[in-house]
């Protein structure tokens, strides 16, 4: 049996964390599923857990500066509601899972859980978000990028918390966002795309491609997207052959029980092409979020 | 033609509020895993990790005070679970056929303690070679069951063919995902056993309990508690858990309770059977089939169990609706190192109705005929032999039922306008009505009506599991009578208060049990005012116009069948391959229906449950191990996946049934996937040949085209 620590401030959270090897729990939604030993049984826990879902401080999301702060123990339903948080992401939460585990999964959650299929991933890639990981003693913020270094592998140390999520507050014009399920609900994704740009006359002055469960880590790659800035719109159209090959050796997908990887690769790379060929100057002609 | 219910009320078919929805819908409904017994134990089943081993050693650890080991040793009778083929042993003895397979029981009062001990238990085996796959088995010629039977001179007309097209057509595993998981629970109050579970069939349990425990009949009885949901799955398993808990009751003198959580559940319980079908068509010079040779090939599973009445309604329903003159068809049933497969709704007509429906589907591509009209030129009529050589007793309203599906579908619209990626299939079928062949005339089901002052009781043994049985049999009853709902009550299901009507399997309930219940009720009406307390029994005879020969399959296998139609509408996603069903027009002839919105209900039920076997319901078996094994990655529909669906009846009166109802509750499921299938070729262009149709196969199919 393991016990539970239910602390009331960050500070008593973190000073929790110093002091014990704690599992953290912000909402659980993985957290159970992946220690469940048999319905109405504990789950299996070898070390104390900290609940930090609770946590106020970490519940708040404000645009300032320029910066997007979305607190790590806001729910998934938190920020569907929540003003501040933009639409594409919150297109992409309202595709996660059900309602009632949206009332219960976090943020800070789905990114600590680094699963390849985390779907709010690929929108933190794309927008070049930073983390905030506190200890009682220290904090650092690092790229979402560097955080992750693998399936269910990151940087976060054992007396660190992630504390604050921050985005900076880029709009983009274009914005197409395809989460492929097994089914049209409740479904965890077989492979997703996400693609922002923002084009100005008609050249293209930002763009942004990322894609989850197709390879160890989401798949982005800035390179790539700096060849095509500055570019016309109508250059890239004709050239979205070319420059969907160079993601060729990036996507990496495996067979599983949810999909192959023969069928991953394919349907990454047509979606990539697709939404290069139809890139156009004028929004709302095709190319918007669907 | 004077059929039964012309004496009472017409307006049988309206609705009424279902008795059993107020206690489900409060949360007040008692399931098993709800009851508590003084005094009682848990049980944990320790299974086989091995797909075909010798057990070479078990090795126990300490086990506490007030816990026990159960096994094969411990079984006072016999060790096998009495079904059709009696070869599931009730746990393993010197060998295991399957992952999964139950060894032995830990039974205590703390179940985290149970499953601290499961983890201790080492067991050693000696693994030997497996055959997994149907191919596998087929090459190993490992045959439980192979059937056989013909009709006139197919040699003959294969030698005189036009043309002869062979193809081949394959589905796969199907999990029920009941909403209540199996559990059982067993206890005995002084000599007598009690056995109370989530179940479709108390005298099967009953019956198999006699056998493994050895106990006289009187000294055994099975009670059914609220059962949440069940299609064929717990028609033979509760046999095999009911008799488990009652071995541990008997050992320990305790109660014993053993509930599954799903993942033990999908791990260990029967699925639907994988199947194979190669056709190979004989065409005459106007391009009709005139002979079909039909092999059917079913993955058993490790134990043959009641695999042999599943294939047989597979080949007896091989032809549709159909009439094909000269016929040779052969069922196998295989074994391989895999989870038995079992009843699953529709019980191995679903496979080969797609098979069939696919098979004159493609030939008329391939001739550039229209399907439809393809079908429709061999349909069966009033009077047709059917393909084991009985009649179609019944009149045929299938030209109406087609009708009524274009029209209200608009199907010839779309199929003309219809974009690329989207697609529009009709699928014409139909359902053979109660058991199998002498089926009925063996079980004889038994009910009884009593009267209590200005109350009724019925006493059967079909059981409510969600399908809204408690309310129809109960509706026929008061409405003959002309008493309200209120009073007519149905007997607490327990074997040692009712009598053996059958099981509630095969779209038997309505038509047979409610047909005898209706008869009861007539004549409970003439004699009404014989007394305040008195009771009417009837017993089933098979109508006299029905013949059957198990030995040589020939003649009636059903005494009735209920016919329909099915247009669906899909979309794909020119990219991904997504499949979108977004409609389903379904036309039934289910005879008269007895409640609309209950048989809707089931209407609807059954066409998800089939979309999802068509679509997303993928389950593989790699090396014995079922690869999606939980309802994270074995997914059936959501609302989301819902197509729209349209439900008409056609009325057709039955002379045998209650008010002239026939089967419903398994028809749904058989007639949509290949609805769905061929909305899928029309949107491809493409023909499908294997079920489920994962965007995963058409990516490659839509390749090759």
């Amino acid at each position: 049996m393991v016990n539970g620590f239910r602390p009331r401030t960050l500070r008593e959270a973190l000073q929790i964390l110093s002091a014990n090897n704690c599992t953290v729990m912000a909402g659980g939604t993985d957290l159970m599923v992946q220690r469940a030993r048999g319905f109405s049984i504990r789950p299996d826990f070898d070390r104390p857990l900290v609940f930090i879902e609770p946590l106020e401080e970490l519940k708040h999301s404000v645009r300032e500066n320029g910066t997007l702060h979305l607190g790590p123990c806001m729910t998934l339903s938190d920020l569907l509601r929540h003003p501040a948080v933009p639409d594409p992401l919150k297109e992409i939460i309202g595709m996660m899972a059900s309602p009632p585990t949206r009332n219960m999964a976090t943020l800070g959650g789905n990114i600590c859980n680094a699963s390849p299929a985390g779907d709010t991933l690929p929108w933190l890639y794309a927008m070049n978000a930073k983390l905030k990981l506190q200890s009682a003693e220290k904090e650092r913020i690092v790229a979402i990028e560097d955080f992750i270094t693998g399936p269910k592998k990151t940087i976060l140390q054992s007396d660190e918390l992630l504390t604050g999520i921050l985005v900076p507050d880029t709009r983009f014009h274009l914005n197409r966002y395809r989460k492929l399920g097994q089914r049209k609900g409740m479904s965890l994704t077989k492979a997703s795309f996400l693609g922002m740009a923002e084009i100005s006359g008609n050249t293209v002055t930002d763009i942004r491609i990322a894609l989850g469960s197709v390879a160890p880590r989401i798949v982005r790659a800035a390179e790539i997207e700096r060849s095509m800035l500055g570019r016309y719109v109508g250059d890239i159209n004709a050239a979205a052959a070319v420059i969907t090959e160079r993601y060729q050796p990036l996507i990496t997908p495996i067979d599983d029980a949810r999909s192959t990887a023969m069928y991953r690769k394919k349907v990454s790379l047509d979606l990539i092409r697709q939404f290069l060929e139809t890139l156009s100057g004028s929004p709302g002609t095709g190319t918007k979020s669907e | 033609m004077q059929f039964r219910g012309q004496s009472v009320k017409e307006n049988i078919g309206t609705s009424i509020l279902r008795v059993d929805s107020r206690k489900k819908i409060r949360g007040e409904a008692e399931y098993i895993a709800d009851w508590k017994f003084d005094g009682m134990l848990y049980a944990k089943t320790v299974r086989s990790s091995k797909a075909k081993a010798a057990i070479i050693s078990i090795t126990l650890p300490e086990i506490p005070e007030g816990y026990a080991v159960i096994d094969h040793r411990d079984v006072p009778g016999v060790n096998r679970m009495r079904t059709v083929v009696s070869d599931h042993p009730i746990f393993a003895e010197k060998d295991v056929q399957y992952i999964g397979q139950p060894i032995l029981l830990v039974v205590g009062p703390d179940r985290e303690t149970l499953y601290d001990l499961a983890a201790q238990i080492d067991i050693q085996y000696r693994e030997e070679p497996a055959l997994f796959t149907l191919e596998e088995a087929e090459a190993h010629s490992r045959v439980f069951t192979d059937y056989h039977y013909k009709k006139a001179d197919p040699e003959k007309y294969f030698h005189k063919a036009e043309r002869i097209i062979e193809d081949t057509f394959s589905t796969g595993y199907q999990e029920h995902v009941y909403l209540e998981p199996q559990g059982m629970a067993a206890e005995f109050k002084g000599d007598t056993l009690f056995v109370y579970g989530s179940m479709q069939c108390p005298f099967y349990v009953k019956h198999a309990l006699i056998e493994t425990l050895a106990m006289p009949e009187d000294n055994v009885r099975v009670v059914q508690t609220v059962t949440g949901g069940a299609f064929g799955g717990k028609e033979e398993f509760p046999s095999l858990n009911g008799c488990q808990v009652a071995v541990a009751a008997h050992k320990t003198r305790r109660p014993v309770v053993m509930i599954y959580d799903r993942a033990e559940d999908i791990l260990c319980s029967t699925k639907r059977h994988p199947a194979k079908i190669r056709y190979k068509a004989a065409l005459d010079k106007n391009d009709t089939v005139v002979a079909l040779d039909i092999d059917v090939l079913l993955n058993a599973g490790a134990y043959n169990g009641l695999s042999p009445v599943v294939l047989q309604r597979a080949i007896f329903s091989a032809t549709n609706v159909y009439n094909i003159e000269h016929l040779n068809v052969r069922g196998r049933n295989f074994m391989t190192n895999t989870v038995p497969s079992g009843a699953y709704r529709g019980f191995g007509a679903p496979q080969t109705i797609f098979g069939i429906e696919m098979l004159f589907h493609t030939i008329a591509l391939k001739l550039g005929l229209d399907p439809l009209e393809y079908k429709m030129r061999h349909l069966l009529k009033q009077g047709d032999p059917t393909c084991t050589g009985g009649r179609v007793h019944e009149t045929v309203k299938m030209p109406e039922i087609i009708q009524a599906a274009v029209e209200r579908s608009g199907y010839y619209d779309k199929l003309r306008t219809n974009k690329k990626f989207q697609g529009i299939g009709i699928a014409l079928f139909l359902h053979g009505c109660g058991f199998t062949g002498k089926g009925e005339s063996q079980i004889r089901g038994k009910i009884v009506l009593q009267k209590c002052r200005d109350r009724v009781i019925l006493k059967v043994s079909s059981v409510e599991m969600g399908q809204g049985a408690e309310t129809v049999l109960r509706k026929i009853v008061a409405n003959t009578l002309d008493l309200p709902i209120a009073n007519v009550l149905c007997e607490k299901i327990d074997t040692g208060l009712i009598p053996d009507s059958g099981p509630t399997v095969a779209s038997r309930t309505t038509m047979i049990v409610g047909g005898l219940l209706h008869d009861a009720a007539l004549e409970m009406r003439a004699r009404w005012d014989e007394g305040t307390q008195f009771e009417v029994s009837k017993i089933y005879e098979h109508p006299d116009y029905l013949s059957w020969d198990d030995e040589t399959f020939r003649g009636d296998a059903y005494p009735v069948h209920s016919w329909g139609a099915n247009v669906a509408e899909v979309e794909i996603d020119p990219v991904s391959y997504e499949l979108t069903v977004k409609r389903i027009t379904a036309v039934y002839d289910v005879g008269v229906p007895i409640d609309e919105r209950a048989l809707i209900g089931q209407m609807q039920g059954g066409i998800v449950q089939g979309v999802g076997w068509a679509t997303v319901e993928l389950m593989e078996s790699e090396g014995g191990k079922l690869k999606q094994g939980n309802l994270t990655d074995y997914k059936i529909p959501t609302s989301m996946d819902v197509p729209d669906i349209a439900c008409y009846f056609i009325s057709n009166p039955y002379e045998f049934g209650p008010f002239g109802a026939k089967c419903a509750g398994e028809l749904p499921f058989v007639g949509a996937p290949p609805a769905v299938a061929a909305a899928v070729s029309n949107a491809m262009g493409c023909a499908i040949r294997d079920l489920p149709i994962t965007p995963e196969k058409l990516m490659e199919t839509g390749h090759d085209h």
